[in-house]
């Protein structure tokens, strides 16, 4: 068994907080992808799961064990390294069986594990190559046969395909998901490439600002997600956000422009609260292309095209010549459209949209916690339990 | 015509060889950067070398006829020279006790030096600059200011708390420990910079393999500084070899009491003879030790070995 536990760990460097009352939770054979932007904590965090990195407070358990005061190589960890960090002046077989050599083992069973990690991930025949002699993801193969020969309780992996070209990387996406398979471990995987962390992961644990988001499934944190963060962090292209207030018929923006028909009392908010609406490009649909529960038209200029070839990238404004701001680009009522590659637009055309109203969110602008996902029925995000535990009963 | 036309120098005009030679020099400043490289090079091959000869030369000359002068050739020839000189004396334990102080200094330093060397090139903690600092401030003071305290110590002229330190003079110790302090400095300037860029990942690679820092140290660091290291165990074994004022007053003059090299060669010096000769063979002898390390360690010197370790 080995579930891994974070409670309360904080980390400080001087007088910064780099990670603030984390709280994780990791099952059994679970693979925990930890996402989110540069610089959030992400990294930090699984050097403390490694013992690289000391916590200043808090505590870390493997299985049943605090580990909390260990030395990394007492901790049952194996890890993979963003920069691969194979040991230049060895072999491949001496790079695989470090950590077996260090623990004495004997040659026949040292070389029986060292075949069947290499053959794991196909490296037969390699095995008296030096390092510098092999290609980069001929290295990383190494270096994840590294991690399993040693047979370790837990994976942990920091951004292990970053330096790979895309082609490498999404081939080693698919291989990684299938050593998970085979070998059953608890994965952690650290990246900032949220496409990674929803198409590999049991679960995604979003951070940023040293502190945890939300840990639920992909695709929880994709249809749910917990705050406005999560919800612009995960899916690309991102969600569009238009801040407005609620009035008694339901949402309307700062610009007067969009309106959406509710009940606010359904989802427990007041008339006059400030509020962010959040939709995905993908639930805006030219007017004519309408279907199901959807709100009124609302009328913008194409402003530029992306046609991607499996679908189009439509920047709508709603008003012409408008200045988009760049770092802010909702805020002055830039909506990005995604339309299939049969739909008739073209550049610089007036467009009426409407958007689906069941892939509605609506988050607090304050707090930026969401307040209701879906506004055909509203249903109110209930704050008192969290969706992991929602997530953890519909598990049994 | 015009008085620019009238200073411009006809192409018909006979020219100097020099003033050619500039000409294409300057056209050409690969020449002269080679010309530069060999006169440097052989200025240095000169200064060097040609006492190393010159030596030779005066070991080769017939013992009587040395004080006539030695020239670009020996006055006379008597090579028995060079088997009279261990007959005399036993110059092979002279040697051997030089070679001892050398290689226990520089084991001492590197293993020392490998330590510091790792704090301050890969840890950060508070006040290491001031202590780098005052590591190269006591580098430079002259050796010789520590020579009395430290004689005094060594032959137990001193009791601290009532305790008598145990009796180092004529002994390995007390050369070996007051000549590790005096290089450790330079080794440890050294080993700093080379550990300090093997890549951080590399250590903490080797710590979730199950090493300890210190066994990342001696299994990843250390393998990977290989030409530090060897740098600075040379620079050390050469200097401690080579060395005289501690070595020579730390030991008695007889080779059983640890006397080094030179209390050997002063022994051709007899009250009434000075062997030249001898001193001169003897002197060429104990350069083949250090000859012979440095080509061995040269070749065990193979640098650009972090290649292909990292994809940056």
């Amino acid at each position: 068994m080995a579930t891994i536990t974070l409670q309360n760990i904080r980390k400080e460097y001087g007088s910064d907080v780099a990670i603030e009352n984390m709280n994780l939770d990791i099952r059994d054979g679970e693979f925990v992808t930890l996402v989110g932007p540069s610089g959030c904590g992400k990294s930090t965090t699984i050097e403390m799961i490694a013992g690289l990195t000391k916590p200043t407070s808090g505590t870390i358990r493997i299985g049943e064990r605090d580990v909390t005061a260990l030395p990394p190589k007492d901790r049952g960890i194996a890890m993979v390294f963003q920069n691969i960090a194979l040991f230049p002046h060895k072999d491949v077989y001496d790079n695989i069986s470090f950590g077996l050599q260090l623990r004495d083992f004997d040659k026949a069973e040292m070389d029986r594990r060292v075949e069947e990690a290499a053959d794991t991930v196909q490296l037969n025949g390699m095995l008296d190559r030096m390092p510098s002699e092999m290609s980069g993801g001929q290295r990383q193969r190494v270096a994840i046969a590294r991690a399993i020969v040693r047979e370790p309780d837990v994976f942990l992996m920091d951004e292990p395909l970053a330096n790979l070209d895309a082609e490498l990387r999404v081939h080693m996406r698919t291989q990684l998901q299938r050593l998970h398979s085979k070998l059953d471990t608890t994965i952690v995987y650290v990246t900032h490439d949220q496409a990674q962390a929803m198409t590999m992961s049991n679960r995604i644990a979003v951070i940023n600002d040293g502190r945890l988001q939300q840990i639920d499934p992909p695709l929880t944190c994709y249809h749910e997600p917990a705050n406005r963060f999560v919800a612009g962090f995960i899916g690309s292209p991102a969600m569009n956000f238009m801040r407005g207030e609620i009035t008694p018929t339901g949402f309307e923006s700062e610009s007067g422009r969009v309106d959406v028909e509710f009940d606010p009392a359904a989802i427990g908010v007041s008339t006059g609260q400030d509020v962010t609406l959040g939709v995905r490009p993908e639930h805006v649909i030219p007017v004519e292309n309408a279907v199901g529960e959807v709100t009124a038209p609302v009328e913008t200029y194409t402003d530029v095209m992306e046609p991607m070839g499996d679908e189009i990238f439509v920047y709508l404004v709603t008003s012409r010549g408008e200045t988009v701001d760049m770092e802010d680009p909702s805020a002055s009522g830039q909506i990005l459209m995604n339309v299939g590659p049969e739909t008739p637009v073209e550049a610089d055309q007036q467009l009426s949209v409407v958007f689906d109203k069941t892939n509605l969110h609506l988050f607090d602008a304050d707090t930026e916690e969401a307040l209701a996902h879906g506004l055909a029925e509203p249903v109110r995000v209930d704050t008192g339990t969290t969706s992991a535990d929602a997530e953890a009963e519909s598990d049994d | 015509m015009s008085q620019a036309t009238q200073q411009e120098r006809p192409d018909d005009e006979p020219r100097g060889a020099f003033t050619n030679w500039v000409d294409s020099a300057i056209k050409n400043p690969e020449k002269v950067y080679r010309a530069m490289f060999f006169v440097v090079v052989i200025f240095f091959l000169l200064t060097t070398l040609f006492p190393l000869y010159w030596l030779t030369m005066i070991a080769l000359s017939d013992s009587n006829r040395v004080s006539e002068g030695v020239g670009l050739l020996p006055t006379g020839f008597d090579p028995g020279s060079f088997v009279e000189i261990f007959q005399q004396i036993p110059l092979h334990l002279y040697l051997f006790n030089s070679f001892v102080f050398a290689t226990l200094t520089t084991i001492f330093v590197l293993i020392i030096a490998s330590l510091a060397g790792y704090a301050f090139g890969r840890l950060q903690f508070r006040g290491k600059r001031t202590l780098l600092l005052t590591v190269l401030v006591i580098s430079f003071f002259p050796p010789a200011s520590f020579f009395i305290p430290l004689f005094q110590l060594f032959s137990q002229q001193i009791s601290f708390l009532g305790l008598t330190p145990p009796e180092l003079y004529s002994t390995p110790g007390g050369v070996v420990i007051p000549l590790s302090a005096i290089f450790m400095p330079l080794a440890i300037f050294i080993l700093t910079t080379f550990y300090g860029q093997i890549p951080d990942g590399l250590e903490d690679a080797a710590r979730i393999e199950g090493t300890t820092r210190l066994g990342a140290l001696f299994r990843v660091i250390v393998p990977l500084s290989a030409p530090g290291v060897a740098t600075a165990g040379i620079l050390t074994f050469i200097a401690v070899y080579n060395e005289f004022f501690f070595s020579f007053l730390m030991t008695g003059a007889q080779a059983q009491d640890w006397a080094p090299i030179v209390d050997g060669i002063i022994s051709y010096q007899s009250q009434f003879q000075i062997r030249y000769d001898l001193m001169a063979a003897a002197s060429i002898v104990a350069v083949v030790p250090v000859a012979i390390l440095v080509v061995v360690a040269q070749e065990k010197i193979v640098s650009g070995l972090t290649s292909g370790a990292l994809k940056e």
